[in-house]
């Protein structure tokens, strides 16, 4: 018995030392071949989710990170590298994203990770980038939990932590004229890490500067009537309604306003209203103007290389720039951040992305980027507005593309 | 006092739309004593295919009830004639639950594919739409969705008490033996009245669709209400379940108005607990044979 196990195992070994040398040899002979590291493809890994809650998002991830690929491939790739994708399917699945993540990394050994869509995914995500050295630049994934974990290898390519995202719109109300400033607020706020925090980070800052809280209410994903809501706070009359919305509910509050003939001097809602194509498909293009969101890249910026990115957008995928998906935009600034990395110190390792990113700021086609020591962008975003049919950039000045319209018009106005 | 009356209008309108879709749910527990958890899943595959008549035909989704009412009523046979016919009579109640959460996920795999995750909406333009009668607010497409599910459920009253195939429906739910003996084709009866709960589901759908955004997962929390009311009603029970889809919708929306969104979910909950503690049968329902 002994003996015959000490036979079997001396079998594997000698069929492990053969093989060893005939991987040897196969490199030997590649390399014998004049295949340089040099021209050697760059392969870059991710797990986006293709099927699943997150399809939708997932697909728009994908379409901005392979068109910055084909862009930077025409140019000559980096340091001579032609940039591959590897894109594997996560089902919107964070077990299936870990997986994904590992198996890219440790079987396909590809040469960085970019990262997945929604902050879901990109926690565990993140931790097996971290885990194995690897930088994890990532476009999708901005909520508290992502940056909780204190993770130096990690870059959030937006321009600042989702929670952050009403800052600008406090910062533009707290900078009009005391007597053009609304006196009272009201807030209506989806239960959700992506929606309630940044309605209550502005309702902190316009209660500090003395606007007084007529009504707030906090409503369960569930809510589907948003009639009981919009009710009371058109009984509350505030001059100004903050709305920390998604989607759907998004487009619900507008829904139910206009049936309640109720309309605010000025309105911001989170998200949603910064859907270019939706948000005036759901609620009707005329009820849409005057109220504001927040934004990061939009038509006509004069970003770096926004322009170049928008053409090849359309010429790729169709439509036109009103209808690009910020999303896309996002996934390509990834890219761009990471091309200038190779620009700026002629390598392109996961160690040089560490240490290169924590410090200066990068041009990207959502602004200039730059961050902490734990991946949260500094810079904040933009308010954006609708006015005639169309969302504009309104503040801060440097990039505002109109004046902010206020007080808000009425319904279909 | 202002928000309890506009919480009562809301409520009640909406009633009538969960009415419709409940109404079909329990016919079809009292023909075959089967629990159908794919209703919610045909009233959401009713609602796409409104939307997609809408979309592609500019159809408006009132006037495309008949049509995805047909097409229902289709579907609705067929699962019954592919799922549940073959189940022996013995264990078919028990089964059916299985069987019909697999079409449930058959169809929502069916729209996910087809129409994708993302939530849709129907918006005909007037949608938004609503009259002003002291000081309180009716939107006028609730108001029709309520008129038509009240048009809808008469047909099916007049179904039920005025035709052969009603007189056949009402015997095999009292008495599936006695009903047989008289040579009723309970097969049969069981078929149509399948097809007929689906087809309630498609006019409902087409209301649904034009009140509520929805995606393919909607189903879950459809099915978790409709069967909360067809349980207050008493299964098997129309009428039952047309008094608790208004008490469910009514008691949601008074408290959303007056105490918060937050709870109004629960509240129902709450009342269907304290009926079934007193009147487990539920409200209208009979314990030793059908209710209908």
């Amino acid at each position: 018995m002994v003996s015959q196990s000490n036979r079997l195992r001396l079998g594997v070994t000698a069929a492990f030392v053969v093989g060893l040398i005939s991987l040897a040899a196969c490199s030997g002979t590649s390399n014998g071949s004049g295949s340089s590291a040099k021209s050697k493809p760059l392969v870059i890994g991710a797990s986006i989710s293709l099927t699943g809650d997150f399809a939708d998002p997932g697909k728009a991830v994908k379409a901005g990170y392979l068109l910055w690929a084909k862009q930077v491939n025409a140019k000559g790739g980096i340091l001579g590298r032609q940039v591959k994708f590897k894109i594997v399917d996560d089902t919107s699945s964070p077990s299936q994203v870990v997986t994904n993540y590992q198996n890219l990394i440790n079987q396909d050994h590809v040469d960085l990770v970019f990262g997945p869509f929604s902050s879901l995914l990109t926690v565990p995500a993140s931790q097996v980038a971290k885990r194995f050295g690897y930088s994890f630049i990532e476009p999708a994934g901005g909520g508290p939990a992502v940056f909780d974990a204190k993770l130096d290898n990690l870059f959030f390519i937006q321009p600042a932590p989702v929670i952050k995202q009403g800052e600008v719109f406090a910062d533009w109300i707290l900078s009009l004229p005391a007597a053009a400033r609304p006196k009272t607020a009201a807030y209506a706020e989806l239960d959700d890490p992506f929606a309630a925090p940044i309605a209550e980070a502005i309702r902190a800052r316009f209660e500090a500067a003395g606007i007084k809280t007529v009504y707030k209410q906090v409503y369960p994903a569930e809510t589907q009537d948003f009639s009981p809501i919009a009710a009371k706070i058109a009984a509350a009359k505030p001059d100004v309604l903050v709305s920390g919305t998604q989607s759907e509910d998004a487009y619900a509050q507008v829904k139910s306003l206009v049936q309640l003939k109720f309309s605010p001097k000025f309105m911001y809602m989170s998200n949603g209203a910064n859907s270019p194509v939706e948000f005036p498909s759901k609620v009707g293009a005329s009820n849409t103007t005057g109220i504001t969101s927040s934004g990061d890249w939009f038509p006509g910026s004069t970003a770096f290389g926004s322009a170049a990115f928008s053409a090849a957008y359309i010429k790729a995928y169709g439509g036109t720039a009103d209808t690009i998906d910020n999303t896309s935009a996002e996934s390509y600034a990834a890219g761009q951040v990471l091309e200038e990395v190779a620009k700026k110190t002629g390598k392109i390792d996961n160690a040089t992305i560490i240490k290169t990113l924590h410090s200066g700021t990068w041009p990207t086609v959502l602004g200039n980027l730059s961050w902490n020591a734990i991946g949260e962008p500094k810079g904040t975003f933009h308010l954006v507005q609708w006015q005639g049919g169309k969302l504009v950039p309104v503040y801060p000045a440097d990039v505002a593309k109109a004046k902010p319209l206020y007080p808000k018009p009425s319904w279909g106005g | 006092m202002h928000a309890l009356v506009q919480g009562v209008i809301l409520g009640v309108l909406t009633g009538g739309v969960y009415a419709l879709m409940a109404s079909g749910q329990t016919l079809i527990f009292g023909i075959m004593k089967v629990v159908n958890l794919a209703q919610g899943a045909m009233v959401i595959l009713g609602a796409y295919l409104a939307y997609q008549l809408f979309v592609s035909f500019g159809i408006d989704p009132f006037l495309a009830i008949p049509i995805t009412t047909l097409i229902m009523f289709a579907v609705g046979v067929a699962v019954q004639l592919l799922f549940l016919r073959p189940l022996r009579r013995e264990d078919r109640s028990e089964l059916s639950l299985l069987v019909t959460f697999a079409v449930a996920l058959l169809l929502e795999g069916f729209m996910s594919i087809t129409w994708n995750t993302s939530y849709r909406s129907i918006n005909t333009g007037y949608e938004n739409a609503s009259w002003t009668v002291f000081g309180y607010q009716i939107t006028q497409v609730r108001l029709w969705a309520f008129l038509l599910s009240l048009a809808a459920l008469g047909l099916l009253f007049l179904l039920l008490n005025r035709t052969r195939f009603g007189r056949a429906v009402r015997a095999t739910v009292q008495n599936p033996d006695s009903a047989r003996l008289l040579g009723v084709e309970s097969d049969r009866v069981a078929a149509l009245g399948f097809g007929l709960g689906a087809a309630t589901a498609a006019a409902a759908g087409s209301v649904y669709g034009l009140l509520y955004p929805f995606n393919s997962g909607s189903h879950y929390d459809l099915i978790s209400r409709l069967l909360s009311i067809v349980v207050l009603g008493g299964l098997g029970s129309v009428g039952g379940a047309v008094v608790a889809a208004v008490i469910v919708s009514t008691s949601s929306a008074i408290v959303a108005s007056t105490v918060s969104p937050s709870w109004s979910e629960m509240t129902f909950f709450v009342i269907l607990m304290l009926v079934l503690l007193v009147r487990p049968q539920g409200l209208f329902g009979t314990v030793g044979r059908g209710a209908l």
